[in-house]
């Protein structure tokens, strides 16, 4: 009998063969040896078998919670927060101490240098886009017709947002969300934009004069934010701030009844 | 509803009414960011996001077979993406994944060089190990049937594949866990192409004999 001289070991195609790393030809010789060779043939159900176990017990698996955002930290893309800055934690654990931490944290606050509204603004919705793209589901209500999204925010919060269709210019309405910013909750358009998501905040300015789109980078992520009718519009996404910017001018210029 | 803003609650105390702030504190006051140095690190914070970030799950899962711990594994895929970010700028969008898992190993072994060094075979002790499997030819030891491997829990079978040598349990978990083709295991794990279907042989005939002897 006579073996290939680049195996030493005889069972050594089988691997190969079941790893489908073996052109046709190889494949078929390997196949014809089995064919005569019955403890050829059993060894290679025994790595099959050892192939089905270990698929079913070590499937590839998501990263522990807390591990994305000490590795965003560590690159900048994130500022460190106290709170959150330990990887060990649950969202579960974090809301159940919310109501303890304010307490707390209410008696300190004093001491601390008091950041502005508009950043804690800012970070709280960059914190719902990012908290969103990691739920299972990044809107509350799905839907791409304006006249769902629009009447499903009405009764929810004093005042529903406008919305406008832009699925024309290749930004889809996704649908929307509730997030509350600071202790008001406030609506949130999701619009699509080739696989990626944008997420558009409408809160109530009163007496604010109108302002033009205005870029910022928060944590990696583009933002622009303007002034209309006494609404501050907030849009934060991935895509690329030229992408966004065209959003907020299309957002701004069409009309919602049309 | 999702609640936000965790962080700030605090000190954010505003009932009943948000106002969005002074608006000129946003406009006219850019200190969130300096548009010029933002404009480097925000490119490779994109790369970064796009590249390494989707790849934490198996990069998590590669440094904790390779330390066999968990808390072990969470600090060496930090450090490793530290690593891959400061050299984001000269990667290709093409092979992202082997890439990273290329920095984690490297990681991992530099790790595991400082803090137990006992845990890893050197070359020539695997060379032993690897030319004394290949004379043995298996005559004494006895393989085990199918069916009793079919049977095998979860745990005989990780702590079968633990009981390996690094070089054989890193390229099982490549090639079993992850599904990486032999070119890309030779890629994160620098070997030549035979020599990683060696070592898969090897590792999966060591795991098989291992339940074989727990099970029976």
């Amino acid at each position: 009998m006579t073996r290939p001289l680049i195996y030493e070991d005889s069972t050594l195609p089988i691997h190969a063969y079941l790893d489908g790393e073996l052109d046709p030809t190889n494949a078929l010789a390997v196949e014809k040896r089995m064919a005569t060779d019955p403890a050829l043939a059993a060894e290679c159900e025994r790595v099959e078998a050892l192939q089905c176990l270990m698929r079913e017990h070590l499937p590839r698996e998501a990263p522990p919670p807390g591990l994305r955002m000490r590795v965003e930290t560590a690159v900048g893309m994130r500022r460190p927060r106290a709170q959150l800055s330990h990887a060990q934690f649950s969202w579960r654990a974090l809301a159940a101490s919310i109501a303890v931490t304010a307490v707390v944290a209410s008696g300190a606050t004093s001491m601390l240098r008091a950041p502005s509204r508009t950043d804690l603004v800012r970070d709280g919705i960059v914190d719902a886009h990012i908290r969103s793209l990691m739920a299972s589901q990044p809107i509350d209500v799905a839907s791409s017709d304006r006249h769902t999204v629009k009447p499903w925010f009405n009764g929810r919060i004093p005042q529903a947002p406008r919305v406008v269709d832009l699925a024309k210019e290749d930004f889809p309405l996704v649908g929307g969300r509730i997030d509350v910013v600071g202790e008001l909750p406030v609506p949130t358009l999701v619009y699509g934009h080739r696989k990626h998501l944008i997420s558009l905040t409408a809160i109530p300015a009163p007496g604010r004069a109108n302002s033009a789109p205005v870029p910022r980078t928060v944590d990696g992520y583009n933002m622009y934010r303007w002034v209309e009718d006494g609404v501050a519009y907030w849009a934060v996404s991935d895509v690329a701030a030229a992408d966004l910017d065209k959003f907020s001018e299309l957002f701004r210029t069409t009309p919602p009844d049309q | 509803m999702t609640v936000v803003s965790l962080h700030s609650r605090g000190a954010l105390r505003t009932k009943g009414h948000l106002d969005d702030g002074p608006g000129q504190d946003f406009d006219q006051n850019p200190r969130i960011d300096n548009d010029k140095d933002m404009a480097l690190g925000q490119d490779d914070h994109a790369r970064f996001a796009r590249l390494v970030l989707p790849h934490l799950g198996d990069a998590y899962s590669l440094a904790r077979w390779i330390t066999g711990n968990r808390a072990d594994a969470e600090d060496v895929v930090q450090d490793a993406c530290l690593r891959a970010f400061r050299a984001i700028g000269g990667v290709g969008d093409g092979s992202a994944r082997p890439w990273v898992l290329t920095v984690v190993r490297n990681t991992a072994y530099t790790w595991l060089r400082k803090n137990r060094p006992s845990a890893i075979l050197a070359v020539e002790d695997l060379q032993v190990v690897e030319t004394a499997n290949a004379k043995a030819g298996d005559p004494d030891s006895e393989t085990p049937e199918t069916a009793l491997i079919a049977r095998a829990d979860a745990a005989s079978l990780q702590a079968a594949i633990m009981a390996l040598p690094t070089a054989y349990r890193e390229t099982m978990i490549l090639r079993d866990v992850q599904g990486l083709s032999y070119r890309e295991i030779g890629e994160v794990t620098g070997v030549p192409i035979g020599t990683v279907m060696s070592r898969l042989a090897r590792g999966r005939n060591q795991v098989i004999k291992a339940i074989g002897r727990t099970e029976s």
